[in-house]
C-alpha cells in the first residue's frame, strides 16, 4: 500500500511510513539477535569472573578462557533455542500479515492442528504418537506436538535466522543514522555532522525495510514440501476423478450396445427365422417380416452411429480439431463463426477433450444463455493451445459442481488444462480454455 | 455404365458389385485404398461409388481423391458412402456447383431399388443427398432473410430437390400435381436467382444458393 498525494506531502508521508515500519521490522527481527547479544555478554561477564584471581601459567589461563567461552557459548545456544522454538511462529505471523498488509504478498501457511485424542479399548489415551493414561495429560501431549514437532517450526526459525542478517542491518541502518545524528545535535560540538547524519536517516528510511519483501517471499511462504503434498493431492483426485468418469463411459456405452443393436440383433436373428419357416407357406408373410427386419438393421446402424458419436466423433478422426468444430459450428442450431489457426494436430486425447469442451459450450450457449451468435476462436502459441467460445447470450454461466462447466474444467484438469470463465450476469459470455500441448 | 467402386470393407465392397451388376452395369474397378481410388476415378468412369474412409490413413482419403478427381475431371459423377453424414462433407462436394454428387449413408444400401435409383441421378449429372444430410442442411433457423422468404412449401420441395427427386417424384412424395411442383420450382429458382440452365444444374445451384445465404 503505497501513500496517496504528490510532491512533498508524499515524501514525509514516504519517510514516516519508512519509519514506522523500519522500527516495527527492527523490533520483531532484532528480539533474537538481542537475547543472543544480551545472554552471551553477560554470560561471558559472569563466566569470565570465575577466573578473576586465577595467578597461574599463560597456557592454563588460556584454557580457562576457552572453557569459560565455550560455557558461555552453550548459555547463548540454549537462550537461543528456547526463544526460537517459543516466539519462531508468532514472529513469523506477524510478519506474514505485515507482509500482506505492506505489500499484498499472500503469505498463508498452515499449521497444522491437534490430532484428536481417542480412548483405546484398554482405556488408554492415544495422542497419536503415544499412549497416556488420563485425557488431559494426552491432549496436552497432541497439542504439544502439533506445536512444536512440525516442519514449519523448523522454516519459521529459519525465517528468525535469515532475518537477523538480512531485514535486521537494513532496518537498522536508517534507525542508527537518525539516531547517532540526534544524539550529536543533543551534544555541544558537532551540529553540522549530526544534521548531515539527521538527513541521511531521514533519506534512508523510505529504503531499509523493503528488503523485507523479497526475503519474505523467499522464506515465508508455504515450503516446498507443502506445494508438493499439494499438487499430489490434486493429481489424485484427478485420477480418481478419471477412473469413475472411465468406468461411467464404459458403462454407457455397455448399456447402449446392450439395449440397442445387441437387442436388435436377436430381433432379426429371430425374424430370419420365422422367414425361413414361412417362406414356402406364405410367402407373403415370410417378405413382410423381412422388410421389417429390415427396418430394425436400418435402426441399429442408426444407434450404433449415434453411440460411435459419442465415443470418439468420426469428423474428428477423418479431419482433426479445426474442421471437427467446424462441423459442430454447422451442425449448432444458432450462428457460429469459427477462426482457427493451428499449426499441426494435437494428440487425439487432448483433441478429443478440446472437442467436447466445445461441444458443450456451443450447447450450453444456445440452451441456457440464449445466444444468437457464437464466435469461436482456436489458437496456439507458447505451447499451450487455446479455444475461446464467446456469445451474445444472457451471461452468469459458473462452474457449479455437477454442472457441464465443472465437468469440462475436470476432464481438462487431466491434461493440466484451465478454463476460464468471464460471464457476468446479463452476458456476453466469454470462456476459454487453454491446454499445454504439443503439436505434430 | 461403367461403374468403379472403392470401398475397403471386403463384403460391402463384393455386395456394392454384384448389386451394380445385377442393374446391368459394368464394373470397371473395384478397389480398397484412397491411391487406387483416385487412380480408377480418373480413368472417367460414367459413375463412381466411393467410400469416405480407405486405407492407407482411414481418415477421408476417399472424399479427398473424389474431390481431387473431380476438380480435373469437373462434374465426375461420384456417390460418396459414409456410416456418417456431415454438412460440412456434403458443402465441400456441392461447392463447385457442377452436379453429379451423390452423398450417402452406407444404411442406404440396404435398399438397393432406392439405392441404384440414386446412382442413376447421379451418373445423369443430378444429386442424391441422403434424406439425413438434406434435413440438416436446410433445417437449421434462419438467419438471412432471403430464405425466410420461401415459404413452407416451397422449403420442403428444395429439401426434395436436394435430395435430387425429379418433380414427378417430389409431386408423388407430396401428393401434388407434377404442374403444382413445377410452379413451385420456377417460383424458388426466382426468389433464389437462379437463373436458366440446364434443368439438374439448376437444382444444384438452387440448393447451394440456399445454403450461401443461409451462412
Amino acid at each position: 500500500m503505497r501513500p496517496a498525494g504528490r510532491g512533498p506531502v508524499r515524501w514525509a508521508a514516504e519517510i514516516a511510513l519508512g519509519g514506522y515500519r523500519s522500527v516495527l521490522l527492527g523490533a520483531l527481527t532484532g528480539l533474537l539477535p538481542a537475547v543472543g547479544v544480551t545472554v552471551g555478554v553477560g554470560g561471558w561477564r559472569f563466566a569470565s569472573s570465575w577466573s578473576d584471581r586465577l595467578t597461574a601459567p599463560l597456557p592454563v589461563r588460556v584454557l580457562a578462557a576457552c572453557g569459560e567461552a565455550l560455557m558461555t557459548a552453550v548459555w547463548v545456544a540454549a537462550a537461543l533455542w528456547i526463544v526460537g522454538v517459543l516466539l519462531a511462529r508468532p514472529i513469523a505471523q506477524t510478519c506474514r500479515r505485515l507482509a500482506g498488509r505492506w505489500l499484498g504478498l499472500r503469505l498463508a501457511v498452515e499449521y497444522p492442528p491437534p490430532v484428536p485424542v481417542v480412548q483405546m479399548a484398554t482405556g488408554y489415551w492415544w495422542d497419536g504418537t503415544e499412549y497416556h493414561s488420563s485425557e488431559r495429560e494426552a491432549r496436552r501431549r497432541a497439542a504439544m506436538n502439533a506445536r512444536f514437532h512440525t516442519p514449519q517450526l523448523r522454516y519459521d526459525g529459519l525465517w528468525l535466522a535469515a532475518a537477523a542478517v538480512t531485514v535486521l542491518p537494513a532496518v537498522a541502518v536508517p534507525l542508527t543514522t537518525l539516531g547517532a545524528g540526534a544524539y550529536l545535535l543533543s551534544r555541544p560540538g558537532l551540529p553540522v555532522a549530526g544534521a548531515a547524519l539527521v538527513v541521511l536517516g531521514v533519506l534512508l528510511a523510505p529504503f531499509g525495510w523493503r528488503v523485507f519483501g523479497p526475503v519474505a517471499a523467499a522464506l515465508l511462504g508455504r515450503t516446498p514440501r507443502d506445494r508438493r503434498d499439494e499438487r499430489v493431492e490434486r493429481l489424485e483426485a484427478i485420477r480418481t476423478d478419471l477412473t469413475r468418469t472411465q468406468a461411467a463411459e464404459l458403462e454407457r456405452i455397455e448399456r447402449g450396445l446392450h439395449d440397442g443393436p445387441q437387442a436388435r440383433l436377436v430381433a432379426l436373428g429371430m425374424s430370419m427365422g420365422a422367414a425361413e419357416r414361412l417362406i414356402e407357406s406364405d410367402p407373403a408373410a415370410a417378405r413382410a417380416i423381412l422388410s421389417e427386419a429390415r427396418a430394425a438393421s436400418a435402426t441399429a446402424l442408426s444407434e450404433l452411429r449415434s453411440l460411435v458419436r459419442g465415443i470418439d466423433p468420426p469428423v474428428l478422426v477423418e479431419r482433426g480439431l479445426v474442421d471437427a468444430v467446424r462441423a459442430l459450428a454447422l451442425d449448432a442450431p444458432l450462428s457460429v463463426e469459427v477462426r482457427a489457426a493451428l499449426p499441426g494436430r494435437p494428440e487425439r486425447p487432448i483433441e478429443a477433450a478440446v472437442y467436447f469442451a466445445i461441444a458443450e459450450l456451443l450447447a450450453n450457449a444456445a440452451k441456457h444463455a440464449h445466444a444468437a451468435h457464437v464466435d469461436v476462436d482456436l489458437g496456439y502459441a507458447d505451447g499451450t493451445l487455446t479455444g475461446t467460445v464467446a456469445d451474445d447470450g444472457t451471461g452468469g454461466a459458473a462452474p457449479s459442481p455437477g454442472s457441464g462447466l465443472a465437468g469440462i474444467e475436470r476432464r481438462l484438469a487431466a491434461f493440466d488444462g484451465r478454463l476460464d470463465i468471464d460471464s457476468p450476469s446479463g452476458g456476453p459470455t466469454r470462456i476459454t480454455l487453454a491446454v499445454p500441448c504439443v503439436l505434430s | 455404365m461403367r461403374v468403379v467402386v472403392a470401398e475397403d470393407l471386403f463384403l460391402l465392397r463384393d455386395g456394392l458389385v454384384r448389386l451394380a451388376e445385377a442393374y446391368g452395369h459394368t464394373v470397371v474397378a473395384a478397389v480398397d485404398t484412397g491411391p487406387a481410388a483416385l487412380d480408377a476415378l480418373r480413368t472417367g468412369p460414367d459413375v463412381a461409388i466411393v467410400d469416405v474412409r480407405l486405407p492407407p490413413t482411414y481418415t477421408d482419403e476417399g472424399l479427398q481423391a473424389a474431390l481431387t478427381a473431380r476438380r480435373e475431371l469437373p462434374g465426375l459423377p461420384v456417390l460418396i458412402l459414409s456410416q456418417h453424414v456431415e454438412q460440412l462433407y456434403a458443402r465441400e462436394l456441392l461447392a463447385d456447383g457442377n452436379g453429379g454428387i451423390g452423398y450417402q449413408l452406407k444404411d442406404r444400401v440396404l435398399d438397393a431399388g432406392q439405392f441404384m435409383d440414386a446412382v442413376d441421378r447421379v451418373a445423369a449429372g443430378g444429386t442424391a443427398l441422403d434424406p439425413t444430410v438434406v434435413a440438416k442442411l436446410l433445417g437449421r433457423p434462419h438467419r438471412a432473410d432471403p430464405l425466410a422468404a420461401l415459404t413452407e412449401r416451397e422449403r420442403s420441395v428444395l429439401e426434395l430437390m436436394a435430395e435430387g427427386l425429379s418433380n414427378t417424384a417430389i409431386a408423388g412424395r407430396l401428393f401434388l400435381s407434377e404442374g403444382a411442383i413445377s410452379k413451385y420450382t420456377t417460383t424458388i429458382f426466382a426468389k433464389l436467382g437462379v437463373g436458366a440452365d440446364t434443368d439438374t444444374n439448376r437444382r444444384v445451384r438452387a440448393v447451394l444458393a440456399y445454403l450461401d445465404a443461409d451462412r
